[in-house]
């Protein structure tokens, strides 16, 4: 059926069998994220309830007001109608197939229009035209009259409370646990990591996470200096506390995440001078990647990323780590892992990598001197 | 026969939902964040996920993504190229089709343009097994009903 895009398939808990397929390879350009805000502040007192928590972390572009509109369309047209309001306007297009059960009944029965019709839950951007783009789009299709449509503005309290709802303890390796900060560790002797992950990535749940766990849970023996790079909610650079590390730098280019992981680490009771948490520079602003951390200055680094941004910044994540550290990269499938390997080759020696599922991580230590290319 | 019925009850499906989500760029923010958030769908594993799979292409290309959402909030999707019509208003460096296709020619094209998007559909699963010249005529379709004429070649 679908033979050259991608598939995945992404289950709730575990991960089983799923297929990839993949077109070759173009040309690479840097991922950025959007325009930084100019301050945060460490919020160190302790949040009880979670709407107030999630009130902490949103900001403009989270809490950006949009349009849910239902619209009733005809069960026959239902696909070419969803391209269409795609095509002329619409951002999301989403089709309820829980229906069909009332439906078939009604049929049996002789059934009434209204049962032939399906509802779609479509949302706008706060400015389009609703009703021009509804028009355009059931022209389109050849529709004779166009669809009842309701529109309401959306409300993005309710979609966030349910974000939040699904983060549940996760177990990482025995007795290793991330648990949100409304949960109470389900094992209390075990290293509990408390997290409130906002909106940075990090909740302990993707496979990339986890390979980057247990690579920091089997490298920190005690009194390293770790550098996140990518820190997202913080995870690994607390984790990494938590195992005995001496102390951790944590950098995004997301000021969200700088937030979250600040906030994290109150949670868990970290002190300041052992978590510094740094604002990378994105591309969007002027300044150069100066940052005030040194060169070979650390034991341990990490950067689970994306693609993009870990070829780029191949030397500059490596000439943090001292000759002989480890550097861990991960947030790559493993299709994307040759290139990788090849890029930091002439840094790392003795690469060895681990799976899950797609997804790899892969860790070498860093040559005591560069071989030219 | 057991094995049939086990399949219908391991994955009911949900929802369908189907969304523009630019390259590289998927984001817990609206309209990823509601969408799928409504069928209470894990976010920041689907930004990671689809950010990843389309590192390939030019950063905030829209892509078109459909989504497949299980009762048991797991999930699957599939990942497309960007539509015919985006190519098309991209060679033609406009934003918007004509407002009166058919009447009103916003800007033209030539059969060049033509051929390099049949080629990058061509890879589309759709279109694979279509010769090259009935995708052509297709996207001139398309360019017409935008208002975009086809000429032999630029002036």
């Amino acid at each position: 059926m679908l033979a050259r895009n991608f598939i995945k398939h992404i289950p709730c808990k575990n991960l089983s069998r799923h297929h990839i397929l993949r077109d070759r390879v173009r040309p690479l350009i840097f991922f950025t994220s959007s325009t930084p805000q100019s301050s945060f502040s460490i919020s160190a007192s302790l949040s009880t309830s979670s709407s107030s928590s999630s009130s902490c972390f949103t900001d403009e572009s989270f809490a950006a007001p949009y349009l849910s509109v239902r619209i009733h369309c005809p069960k026959h047209v239902v696909d070419p109608f969803s391209e269409a309001l795609l095509c002329f306007g619409a951002s999301s297009v989403a089709v309820d197939e829980d229906i069909k059960e009332e439906d078939d009944k009604d049929a049996a029965s002789g059934s009434s229009i209204a049962s032939k019709e399906i509802c779609i839950e479509s949302i706008f951007p706060v400015h389009e035209e609703v009703k021009m783009c509804i028009s355009q789009a059931a022209n389109s299709i050849g529709l004779k009259e166009i669809p009842k449509f309701k529109v309401e503005m959306g409300d993005e309290q309710d979609w966030i409370t349910k974000n939040q709802d699904l983060f549940q303890p996760v177990e990482i390796a025995e007795r290793l646990w991330i648990v949100p900060e409304w949960t109470s560790p389900p094992v209390p002797e075990a290293v509990n990591i408390i997290l409130n992950p906002g909106f940075a990535f990090g909740t302990g749940e993707h496979p990339t996470t986890k390979l980057c766990l247990l690579l920091l849970q089997s490298l920190i023996k005690g009194g390293e200096a770790f550098l996140d790079y990518g820190t997202g909610s913080g995870i690994l650079a607390i984790a990494s506390l938590k195992f005995g590390a001496a102390s951790s730098v944590g950098v995004d280019i997301d000021p969200l995440a700088i937030k979250s992981a600040s906030h994290n680490a109150a949670l868990n009771n970290i002190p300041l001078e052992k978590l510094e948490l740094h604002l990378a520079p994105s591309e969007n602003s002027s300044s150069g990647r100066e940052m005030s951390l040194q060169k070979e200055q650390f034991d341990v680094v990490i950067a689970n990323i994306l693609l993009n941004p870990v070829m780029e910044l191949a030397d500059h994540i490596v000439s943090f780590a001292k000759p002989g550290a480890t550097t861990g990269i991960s947030g790559i499938l493993s299709e994307q892992l040759p290139n990788v390997k090849e890029r930091y080759s002439p840094f790392l020696e003795n690469i060895s990598t681990a799976t899950i599922g797609d997804w790899v991580c892969m860790s070498g230590t860093k040559r005591g001197e560069f071989i030219d290319n | 026969m057991a094995a049939a019925k086990e399949i219908l009850l391991r994955r009911p499906v949900a929802a369908t939902i189907r969304l523009t989500v630019p390259a590289g760029g998927a984001r817990p923010a609206p309209p990823v964040g509601p969408a799928l958030g409504q069928y209470r769908l894990n976010l920041m594993a689907f930004c990671k996920d689809f950010n990843a799979r389309t590192q390939k292409y030019k950063p905030d290309t829209p892509m078109a993504v459909t989504i497949t959402a299980f009762k048991d909030n797991s999930f699957e999707f599939t990942v497309k190229s960007p539509s015919v019509s985006w190519y098309v208003k991209k060679a033609a460096g406009v934003d918007k089709g004509s407002t009166r296709p058919g009447h009103l020619t916003v800007t033209t094209l030539s059969v060049r343009h033509v051929y390099e998007i049949a080629k990058v559909k061509q890879t589309d699963p759709f279109c694979q097994y279509m010769p090259l010249e009935s995708i052509c005529k297709s996207i001139i379709g398309t360019a017409n009903s935008m208002g975009i004429k086809i000429v032999q070649g630029l002036e």
